[in-house]
């Protein structure tokens, strides 16, 4: 048995490697693949000015052999410096950070909603084990976990913006407003053009949690400690409640950290589709522009925010099941 | 085994320890076909892939047969619509008899797109996880049989194409990629993101495989590594394998369509899939100008596609996943 400080341990290095990869990955994608990194720092125009070029090369060492330039390069990735972007010629980063507060508020607001519905029905669906409640809830979350993220979207668009025109089809405030915080006014244009984008977002993904969490409750409802409750005479939602839902709350932690990497995936089409500008929308509009920089910084920003948010939901396992420790 | 087959194995000219695998081979077949055809689901989805396997094979022979039913209700077409042909009945036409879901902005059947869409479609969900499939075993197996700084190494880039949005991957890859838009980049775009799934239950199966007393005899007797993991361990990780493949092809179905609807599948000039039907609509703002038809017959398609590999993965997993037998 191993202390719960090296486990905790461990999992930080797993990430730090996993984030080291993800660099050397980016690197090689972005600077040794394409044989000219050139093309991907500098826009390729006629009226771009020499000593901007020269600037550039300079900066991100692009005349220097690969093994140079990947320590300039993890130097500027430690720095922050990504270039500027050839779509606005300013700094990428500002762009993407700015992107991302709206994506990590789609985002947020989606996953919040996935989990709370996902698990009630799993709940419902394994304490009504073999009803119609449990096969119906089944085909309805497989039904739209089947279906691309970007359709539901366009069909949600259709029939809520277009044809009974109860939400705005598209951006993510109205034009002119920014988003200031405590300000009502702000506060309900934001859900007003949040509701769609997080509806599709939400309903694709429930699914995953319901199934996970009526199959983990079913398990569990088959251990002995729970045999021992019912024999007691406990009643069942109190066992569900003290005993079966607690346990069975386990693998969630896991599934949410492994479905991270799906639901941002689902977030880049639905802000695609609504005009969303968060980093997905963006990424998007960056490969129809051949904005390279930008693909760089926004993938290596998105890459490092989920192993992040993996590493919390492994500490936040390891905290809450002493099994881990064992493993 | 039966009557006919079981005569049938007797003419062939095989030796006795062949014929023996093939009948034991066999036999596993039928028991896994009687537990299949018990699942309500699994026989549902299969029913639903059939129906697109046919269209997607015979798909010109379909228009013809659907262009007979027209000629028979007394609206005869000018021919079988081939999905590029062009038609001279106008641009952007709502549907009609004559084009019974309308044409495009290049005056093309949206009806034939829609059947011939069949075809690129399931070839590259097929096709991509096949090979993802493929790359995951390989990984798994040599982690698992391996251990030790190998394994580790190898779980570490697993890990990283484990935790990374699929999406944003797959994105980066096909813009950086050299070489051009082209079906045989898309299925390896998709393959490439998709295998590290299977890497880990393989490698997770392979572990607990080790330890058996089989594989420790065979060790004892003096077998080589290659000879144990081909007899001994491959054959008891397959079932699982495949069933995980069933649900792979239902995931690289959406991955290629949601690439085809931000213009980074197969080139739309030349191949016609579901996504890039799609992605044509949403350029000639099909929502806009009321051609809801264009929009929501491609997207079922996918959803019902997805749905019957999702059914039949689901009920092979039941069949072959001790933990998940009924209880």
């Amino acid at each position: 048995m191993r202390s719960l400080r090296a486990v905790l341990f461990r999992k930080m290095v797993n990430a730090i490697i996993t984030i080291f990869i993800v660099l050397a990955l980016n690197f090689v994608l972005f600077h040794v693949m394409p044989g000219n990194p050139i093309r991907m720092m500098i826009p390729q125009k006629p009226n771009i000015d020499p000593g901007y070029i020269d600037m550039m090369i300079e900066k991100f060492g692009l005349d220097q052999p690969w093994y140079i330039q990947f320590f300039v390069y993890l130097k500027n990735v430690f720095t922050l410096e990504f270039g500027d972007s050839f779509r606005t010629k300013t700094p990428v980063i500002d762009l993407v950070l700015d992107d991302l507060t709206w994506t990590l508020i789609l985002v947020g607001t989606s996953t919040f909603f996935m989990i709370t519905i996902g698990m009630t029905l799993g709940i419902l669906a394994a304490w009504k084990r073999g009803s119609w409640f449990d096969t119906g809830s089944l085909a309805f979350s497989l039904f739209f976990y089947a279906m691309p993220t970007f359709w539901f979207s366009l069909i949600l668009i259709l029939v809520f913006a277009l044809e009974l025109r109860w939400f705005p089809p598209s951006g993510e405030l109205p034009i002119g407003m920014t988003l200031t915080p405590f300000n009502l006014d702000t506060l309900a244009a934001l859900l007003d053009h949040l509701f769609l984008p997080a509806v599709s977002l939400t309903v694709g993904s429930i699914a995953a949690f319901s199934v996970v969490m009526r199959s983990s409750l079913v398990d569990i409802m088959t251990e002995d400690y729970v045999t021992t409750a019912r024999a007691k005479g406990m009643s069942e939602y109190r066992m569900l409640k003290e005993h079966a839902i607690p346990n069975a709350m386990l693998p969630m932690v896991t599934l949410i950290a492994l479905d991270l990497a799906f639901i941002v995936g689902g977030a880049f089409q639905t802000e695609y589709v609504f005009d969303y500008e968060g980093i997905g929308y963006a990424t998007i509009i960056a490969t129809e522009q051949d904005d390279y920089p930008y693909l760089q910084a926004a993938f290596l920003i998105i890459a490092v925010v989920v192993v992040f948010a993996n590493l919390i939901a492994d500490l936040t396992l390891a905290y809450l099941d002493p099994r881990v420790k064992i493993e | 085994m039966s009557g006919i087959a079981g005569r049938l194995l007797k003419l062939l000219p095989l030796t006795e320890p062949a014929r023996e695998k093939l009948r034991l081979g066999a036999k596993r077949i039928t028991a896994t076909s009687k537990h299949f055809r018990k699942s309500p689901t699994g026989m549902a989805g299969l029913g639903i892939l059939v129906f697109f396997v046919i269209l997607a094979l015979f798909a010109g022979q379909v228009m013809v047969l659907l262009s007979w039913v027209s000629d028979a209700t007394g609206h005869p077409w000018d021919t079988a619509y081939g999905p590029f042909e062009i038609t001279g009945d106008g641009v952007m036409r709502p549907p009609s008899p004559a084009h019974w879901l309308g044409t495009d902005d290049n005056e093309r059947d949206i009806l034939s797109r829609v059947i011939y869409g069949s075809r690129v479609s399931l070839e590259i969900g097929l096709v991509a996880a096949a090979a993802s499939m493929g790359l995951g075993t390989l990984v798994g197996l040599l982690a698992g049989f391996w251990g030790g700084w190998k394994d580790e190494v190898l779980m570490r880039i697993t890990d990283v194409f484990l935790v990374l949005p699929w999406l944003a991957l797959m994105i980066v890859l096909a813009t950086v990629l050299p070489g051009g838009q082209s079906v045989s980049k898309v299925i390896f775009v998709i393959s490439i993101t998709g295998w590290s799934y299977t890497a880990r239950i393989v490698r997770a199966q392979v572990l607990s495989l080790k330890e058996r007393g089989f594989v420790e005899r065979a060790r004892a007797i003096g077998s080589s590594d290659m000879h144990i993991v081909r007899r001994h361990i491959f054959p008891n990780v397959f079932p699982l394998v495949f069933a995980n493949a069933i649900i792979t092809v239902a995931l690289s179905i959406l991955s290629e369509s949601t690439l085809s609807y931000i213009a980074l599948g197969p080139p739309p000039t030349e191949v016609v899939t579901w996504g890039n039907i799609l992605y044509g609509a949403s350029q000639r703002n099909a929502m806009g100008n009321e051609l809801y038809w264009w929009i929501i017959i491609p997207g079922l398609c996918i959803v019902f596609v997805v749905l019957s590999f999702t059914f039949i993965g689901y009920a092979l997993d039941e069949i072959f996943n001790p933990k998940l037998r009924k209880r």
